[in-house]
């Protein structure tokens, strides 16, 4: 049972990192992006690549992941300067087809739908982390990391400008704030930090593979957001927590049929999506009631 | 030869994906719902026709069984869902999550009920035969390009030639002038939907025979609808048909330099390029901002 | 441990049904129970789940067998959450698999916790290569292209060949596989095709296919996708003959009027034979299901009571059942009774049977010939 608990902290940590990297966008930026599975994928990928080839050290797989994310995110932060709103989630909706495409043929890298195997336990310090225990010790506190970094950079200028432009772009460049600048550098510090989920993940199941960085995830964790609260500090968190314990939940009841979970699970979320925009737009944790 | 017999294909599933996108266009072009449930109108046509057929009901009733479900989940969707929505003054992003919301349930629950697999309405229809030589057309595919001709002209005519047609042009541009026109900008609304979701059903039953259906297809349909509005340029029907042709087009003959598994990729590299560099799309007038 | 306290906390604790307490025999089990390919996941239960019935009412363990299911979904991901969950919540010792992809996710796991993962589905020819801790009940498919080449080059006469494979494992595999098998024949593979795993739309591959004029298509990928691409093969006019392997062999698909004329591969199974192991199963399961069974039956069927074999001499031994020791078992007996008869590992952990060339006629399949395959 311990080590139950301890798997589902571990995939709650990490789901979490996403959904709150993905709040910092579309909360405080107003870029309503389909597209996070791919930073997740591509740190993933990149941290398997270099504890695999180079180093399993995290100080070494961890940064290359960041980096190679923070990179990559260049080519959401384009479309992202130049549409808003229904455009850019076409935008974004694009590069995730895209990428899983690419992630599904550039079997080098990728192992395509086979995936990559055997990546190797990440070491601190000399010390090789994958039990869950030790491993939910690990991403609780990256987790904690990625709220501190966030929670700073809203309290900042930087996040009152980001405000500024979710609510008027035209007045905060009149303001002569640099949009272009700031949206760019969002999207960075997005993408960069749901990388370090992507290395988690990837040193915590030991395989990883396309499936795993689908739209479907993208979506999964756009309902975490949504269902938690857009824009608030500790909605992401509660709505991946419900999210990733709802499974279990409904498995206890045992007069359903085990084939019928995944389904009722969606189900569940799907509607809720659909009952909380009807009569609580603002999410479970959010204090509005309209947006 | 492979590459007219690549053309032909390529215009058939480009007759569907222009039948399917352009509801999903005319419902966001003259509501600005992004109704990303559209995907769903679709399933739940086909698996209707499914059903209705496999019982034994014959082809036309099994066709209205399948426009009525559509219709039936058009309506109720703006009813029970938009509509409140649209109360509180909700904005483009609430609506989208809403209804993506939908589209997730829809999807599992056909899926309880009719299971997750591919299935297929077996027909003679989609047997090829060939017309030149080395080039094989079934008769689904003139079925196809017919059903696109007539619905989308039809559409056409009822758009430029009738009150309701001119009213929901009207709808998007401004609701005030249809309320003075003694329209009730509610009703066209629901107009929009009964007619958008009515118009997915040919698309449908022909997917049903040709690729055969499942639960997760509606994905797929809301992404080619999706891209196919934004190629020809929101709020502009005839650029939906002519984009949702060419993206069957491309598709199919992307073949002829990619593998196979890259041709939902060219899709959205076309999508995608068209965000960047022509956001206004092929025959739109509105600007992305 | 000592036994008699041992029974009273099993007493005590049988509202929580901790396996690790009772000497209860509980096995995990990855199969796929929703999603396209759920259709083989109730094949594969038929034969496992018979063979628990039989090891039960025989006695053969000290407590009570059961299988944990996990849905596997027939992908890597699920698999690899639901390996989990066997190996540190339920904490079994040996796991039944299926699926090439699954199988190569899980076998980390497995190695890693020493936990023997048995595969009597998937035929990729990487399964061998997994380690110790992962076996094989199941020719793997290299077996199948080996056995069928020949014979449609050979006794058919079809010298051209185009590859429809999908995009994963073990499509890959074979794909190699048929390059190797057609390498200095006077046969030649013409082209080479492959689909997205989530592809379902095939026409352009169909007009691909034709315009390389093959004598002989060969299918190779599973589930729902196979019988699509077979169905839009024959719906755009390809019209050459159509094979594939034993993967094909699933009721819809048998089904399916495209398939008439298809030439399959699958491991031979001497149901007629008069050892009682073979008697048994036969016999039960044309009862219970009022049908003849399939290799895939047979398969779990085996590996399920490989366990029970396997658990029942080590429980004589008074040695703990642990993965560890199951597998040293396994080295130390060699040959087991399994339906078909007496069989052996290679030292890959891989079984070895012969081949049958077969082909599908109204609905069932005709056997045209037997290949013995050396090892």
């Amino acid at each position: 049972m311990e080590a139950y608990i301890y798997n589902l902290v571990n995939l709650i940590a990490i789901y979490s990192i996403l959904a709150v990297t993905l709040n910092f966008i579309m909360g405080y930026a107003g870029i309503y992006s389909l597209a996070h599975a791919v930073f997740f994928g591509l740190g993933a990928y990149t941290s398997a690549f270099v504890a695999q080839n180079v180093s399993a050290s995290i100080l070494v797989s961890f940064p290359a992941a960041m980096l190679a994310a923070g990179v990559v995110s260049l080519a959401l932060a384009l479309p992202a300067l130049r549409v808003r709103g229904e455009y850019f989630v076409a935008a974004s909706l694009g590069l995730q087809v895209l990428s899983v495409t690419i992630y599904s043929e550039w079997k080098g890298f990728t192992g395509g739908i086979g995936g990559v195997l055997a990546i190797p336990p990440v070491n601190i310090l000399g010390i090789d982390v994958f039990r869950p225990a030790a491993f939910a010790i690990l991403s609780v506190t990256v987790l904690v990391l990625v709220l501190l970094i966030v929670n700073a950079l809203v309290h900042s200028s930087f996040g009152r400008n980001l405000r500024a432009i979710r609510d008027s772009e035209s007045a905060a460049a009149s303001f002569g704030k640099n949009v272009p600048v700031i949206k760019t550098i969002s999207v960075v510090i997005s993408a960069a930090l749901a990388a370090l989920a992507g290395a988690l993940y990837a040193s915590y199941l030991s395989f990883i593979n396309v499936e795993s960085f689908t739209l479907d995830t993208s979506v999964l964790v756009m309902a975490m957001v949504i269902i938690g609260g857009t824009g608030t500090v500790a909605g992401p968190i509660v709505g991946a927590a419900i999210l990733l314990i709802l499974p279990s939940v409904i498995s206890y009841f045992d007069f359903l049929p085990q084939t019928e979970i995944g389904s009722l699970q969606q189900i569940i979320y799907g509607l809720g999506m659909t009952l909380l925009m009807i009569f609580r737009p603002g999410g479970i944790v959010g204090r509005r009631s309209g947006t | 030869m492979l590459a007219i017999q690549l053309a032909i294909t390529g215009l058939q599933t480009g007759a569907l994906y222009a039948l399917t996108a352009v509801g999903f266009s005319l419902i966001f072009g003259s509501t600005r719902i992004f109704h990303f449930a559209h995907g769903a109108a679709f399933v739940i046509a086909a698996y209707f026709f499914y059903a209705a057929f496999g019982a034994g009901w014959g082809v036309i009733p099994a066709i209205g069984v399948s426009a009525f479900g559509a219709v039936a989940f058009g309506l109720l969707l703006d009813r029970l869902v938009y509509v409140p929505i649209q109360r509180h003054e909700g904005s483009f992003f609430t609506v989208f999550v809403a209804s993506f919301g939908v589209g997730i349930a829809v999807q599992n629950v056909i899926g309880m009920i009719f299971g997750r697999g591919y299935v297929t309405v077996n027909t003679t229809l989609s047997r090829s035969v060939e017309v030149i030589p080395e080039v094989y057309v079934s008769p689904l595919a003139w079925i196809a390009i017919a059903c696109a001709a007539v619905f989308l002209g039809g559409l056409g005519f009822f758009l430029k030639r009738t009150h309701t047609g001119m009213a929901l042009r009207a709808l998007a541009d401004n609701p005030e002038l249809v309320r003075t026109f003694g329209l009730n900008p509610r009703a066209i609304q629901a107009a929009a939907f009964a007619i958008g979701s009515v118009i997915v059903v040919p698309a449908a039953i022909i997917t049903s025979a040709t690729t055969g259906l499942s639960p997760a297809i509606g994905h797929h349909v809301m992404l080619i609808s999706l891209a196919a509005t934004i190629v020809g340029g929101i709020g502009s029907i005839p650029g939906t048909m002519l984009a949702g042709v060419m993206l069957g087009l491309a598709e199919s003959l992307a073949l002829l330099v990619v593998d196979t598994q890259w041709t939902e990729a060219v899709t959205f590299a076309i999508l995608f390029a068209f965000i960047i560099i022509r956001p206004s799309g092929l025959l739109g007038r509105a600007t992305a901002h | 441990m000592l036994k008699s306290l041992k029974i009273t906390t099993a007493v005590a604790l049988t509202a929580l049904t901790l396996p690790a307490w009772a000497e209860d025999h509980t096995i995990g089990a990855l199969f796929p129970l929703s999603g396209p390919n759920a259709v083989y996941g109730d094949v594969f239960m038929a034969g496992s789940d018979l063979a628990v019935e039989h090891i039960n009412a025989d006695g053969m363990l000290s407590g009570t067998m059961s299988i944990a299911y996990e849905d596997s979904q027939g992908l890597p991901q699920p698999a690899v959450v639901g390996m989990t969950k066997l190996v540190n919540v339920t904490g079994v010792p040996y796991t039944l698999s299926a699926f090439t992809g699954v199988s190569k996710a899980i076998s980390t796991i497995g190695q890693r916790s020493s936990v023997v993962a048995v595969n009597g589905g998937g035929v990729g020819p990487d399964l061998a290569a997994l380690g110790e801790y992962f076996w094989n009940v199941i020719p793997l498919v290299n077996l199948e292209v080996r056995a069928v080449v020949p014979y449609l080059t050979g006794e058919m006469g079809l010298k051209k060949m185009v590859l429809v494979y999908i995009d994963d494992p073990f499509g890959q595999a074979i794909e190699s596989e048929l390059e190797t098998a057609f390498e200095g024949s006077d046969a030649e593979l013409a082209e080479v095709l492959s689909v997205p795993v989530t592809a379902q739309q095939f026409s352009g591959v169909a007009a691909k296919v034709r315009s390389a004029k093959p004598d002989v298509v060969y299918v190779a990928s599973y589930g729902a996708q196979q019988i699509q691409i077979v169905k839009q093969l024959r719906d755009n006019g390809v019209d050459a003959q159509i094979v594939s392997y034993s993967g094909y062999i699933t009721p819809d698909a048998l089904a399916l009027p495209e398939s008439d004329g298809m030439i399959v591969t699958g491991q031979a199974v001497d149901y007629a034979s008069e050892d009682p192991v073979t008697k048994r199963f036969v016999t039960d399961f044309k009862a219970r299901f009022d049908k003849d069974p399939t290799a895939y039956n047979v398969n779990y069927y085996n590996a399920t009571l490989l366990y029970g074999l396997l658990a029942a001499a080590l429980e004589k031994d008074g040695t703990e059942v642990t993965g560890e020791n199951l597998l040293a078992k396994r080295l130390e007996m060699k040959t087991f009774d399994l339906v078909g008869g007496t069989v052996s590992f290679q030292d890959n952990g891989t079984l070895l049977s012969p081949i049958e060339v077969k082909q599908i006629k109204g609905g069932a399949t005709e056997t045209l010939d037997t290949v013995e395959i050396g090892g």
